[in-house]
């Protein structure tokens, strides 16, 4: 028996690595085919795709469809790049449990018979299978906290995350209730006095299936706590769209007078503000030292003294040389403009003068100084000229006038 | 008391003190103890502390409410309901202009400049935030994009609902004041009974 059972091992093994061998051949062709969700036929050739199909990595689920990874090369590839959107778990319990018993009785039988070698195939049969059933629950484990880890980022909008958290909450109710299929009293009973089944099966199972099951209800723990905020979420955004239409439909909207009930919302309690003032105190000795300085920095106020003049012309009582100069110059021109007006009898502008005798007043100070020489006459000279301002306001809104121009006229008395 | 001086400050001149704006503080103000310790304090001036009812978000009211408090309650109420919309309509905004899949909650960040580059491509985008920076509550006379998005984040920052953690920086954060908004809006809904709701149909759900 044993030469024929190696001979289906090398013969296992051959088939095995070959196939594991055109994964590798084709990774990128296969990965693609993955995430399209079917395979591109163009990419192999006719050898290498019915090599695929006989390897039972590619099928064609239906005549009419395009080749696809078969199932079990997908959740692989889900498994290897923790991929939550496909990644598979299996929560099946049962049929684990009974495959440990059969290799249980099958070993027991083997050893009744004294047939040591097929009693070591059926123990290391057994112990993969403990292995896949404590994988199998580490696999989701892994699964489950990747998938909150990542706030199950992998899918878009708020509901879809809603709904990945329930169908998590549903995978993880499945693996509790398939951890409470394990009956530790079984198993002591099933590995009744033998060491290796006993290790196996009790000390070793039990160790990592209580981990799993702490870990288990801590995820739930978690998983609860997301999708609360979930929800919070998802109620927050519809209330403020809601709340939002409702306004834009009812403008006029007016709520009821809370802040004058008798029992006052604490939500409306807010008062107005105080904000705390503070200023010198003189009477605290040891702050003089301080607050004189503050003083000295302070920057110096320097009066500004007011001339008493007597009249408009203010010539007087520069002293400066040189201004007084050209102030002299200012009032000669002044005259000759008012001489002008005189001689030609005629309305005179003021900037027109200026322009044409191509003065190099200041036309706004030119303007002044003409004022000022009209309100410095006489009473019965000012008569003798009749002055008109050119006045605008400075806006529509604003209605100080300001004056563009002076015309002066030489008005003939009826002597 | 003299440890809490500058956060007692904050709360007098009406700041909201959350675990964003002042971390410390909002952790001191959690404490039973202190809170009476402040209280006690703020007796004579008519102050207390108040919360939001998940208690993220303190400020002060009144203790007593005599008329003069009732009058400043009553503006300081319609200013609260006339800030409603504006403010329910940039939270639309900002939720959609970013592409987000839920409102902005307590610790949100929000680039200036992400903001303005999204809305300026998107002619309806465009035009909804032209129609709220000319609302009364924000109050632009700027045609200009940038100008309308800066000014409507001043304003935001002003009132309290966002913390610009740098001066110089664009980029802003959003407050527990928020949280607060959100507490009138469902109060005001529950107490008048508003045909609003904010829980998906057993449709949505299925």
């Amino acid at each position: 028996m044993a030469p024929t059972d190696s001979g289906i091992a090398s013969n296992l093994f051959t088939i095995g690595s070959d196939r594991l061998a055109l994964l590798g051949k084709h990774h990128k062709a296969l990965m693609q085919g993955y995430l399209d969700g079917f395979i591109d036929e163009t990419a192999f050739s006719e050898g290498a795709l019915k090599k695929l199909i006989a390897a039972r990595i590619l099928w064609r689920p239906d005549e009419q469809q395009p080749l696809a990874l078969r199932p079990l090369v997908s959740e692989l590839i889900a498994s290897m790049v923790a991929d939550e959107n496909r990644r598979q778990i299996n929560a099946d319990v049962a049929e684990k449990l009974e495959q440990i018993r059969n290799r249980v009785q099958a070993y027991r039988d083997a050893q009744f018979k004294g047939d040591y070698s097929v009693a070591e195939l059926q123990l290391q049969r057994l112990t993969e299978h403990v292995h896949d059933l404590s994988g199998q629950f580490e696999e989701a484990i892994d699964s489950l906290w990747h998938r909150l880890n990542s706030d199950f980022g992998f899918v878009a909008s708020l509901d879809d995350k809603i709904r990945e958290n329930e169908r998590a909450q549903k995978q993880l109710r499945r693996l509790l209730d398939g951890l409470d299929l394990l009956d530790f009293n079984e198993l002591i009973e099933l590995s009744e006095g033998n060491n290796h089944l006993r290790k196996l099966l009790v000390s070793q199972l039990q160790n990592q299936l209580s981990s799993h099951h702490s870990s288990l209800l801590e995820v739930q723990k978690r998983l609860v706590e997301l999708l609360a905020k979930f929800r919070q979420q998802q109620a927050r955004s519809m209330l403020i769209t809601n709340m939002a239409a409702f306004l834009r439909q009812h403008p006029k909207y007016q709520p009821a007078d809370y802040p004058n009930r008798s029992e006052l919302p604490t939500l409306f309690n807010q008062a107005a503000r105080i904000v705390p003032q503070a200023a010198i105190a003189l009477d605290n000795a040891s702050d003089r030292q301080s607050l004189a300085e503050l003083v000295r920095a302070l920057p110096r106020y320097q009066p500004v003294k007011l001339l008493d003049t007597e009249s408009a012309s203010f010539s007087s009582v520069l002293v400066d040389d040189e201004i007084a100069a050209r102030q002299q110059a200012l009032k000669t021109d002044v005259e000759n403009f008012y001489l002008r007006v005189i001689d030609q009898g005629g309305k005179l502008s003021a900037l027109g003068y200026l322009e044409q005798q191509a003065l190099e007043w200041d036309s706004e100070i030119w303007l002044y100084q003409i004022i000022a020489e009209y309100q410095a006459l006489p009473q019965d000279e000012k008569q003798m000229f009749a002055i008109v301002r050119d006045e605008a306001p400075v806006s529509a809104m604003n209605q100080l006038l300001l004056i563009r121009d002076i015309s002066l006229q030489l008005q003939v008395q009826a002597a | 008391m003299l440890q809490h001086g500058p956060l007692l400050e904050r709360l007098l001149a009406g700041d909201f003190i959350c675990q964003i704006t002042d971390e410390d503080a909002y952790r001191h103000l959690s404490n039973e103890q202190t809170q009476q310790d402040i209280n006690h304090y703020l007796r004579p001036l008519n102050r207390r502390l108040v919360s939001n009812d998940d208690n993220t978000v303190f400020f002060l009211g009144y203790h007593e409410l005599n008329k003069a408090a009732r009058e400043q309650l009553s503006s300081q109420f319609s200013l609260t309901v006339q800030s409603l919309l504006p403010l329910l309509e940039w939270l639309q905004l900002v939720q959609e202009t970013l592409g987000r899949d839920s409102a902005l909650t307590a610790g949100d960040t929000i680039k200036l400049q992400e903001f303005v580059l999204r809305t300026e491509d998107n002619q309806s985008l465009r035009q909804r935030l032209n129609q709220l920076a000319s609302d009364r509550f924000f109050n632009s006379q700027s045609e200009q994009l940038d100008n309308q998005v800066k000014l409507i984040f001043r304003r935001l920052k002003e009132h309290g609902y966002l913390l610009q953690p740098h001066q110089d920086r664009q980029y802003y954060v959003v407050t527990g004041k928020i949280d607060y908004l959100i507490d009138v809006i469902r109060f005001i809904r529950d107490e008048e009974q508003l045909p609003v709701d904010d829980t998906p149909s057993q449709e949505a759900l299925l």
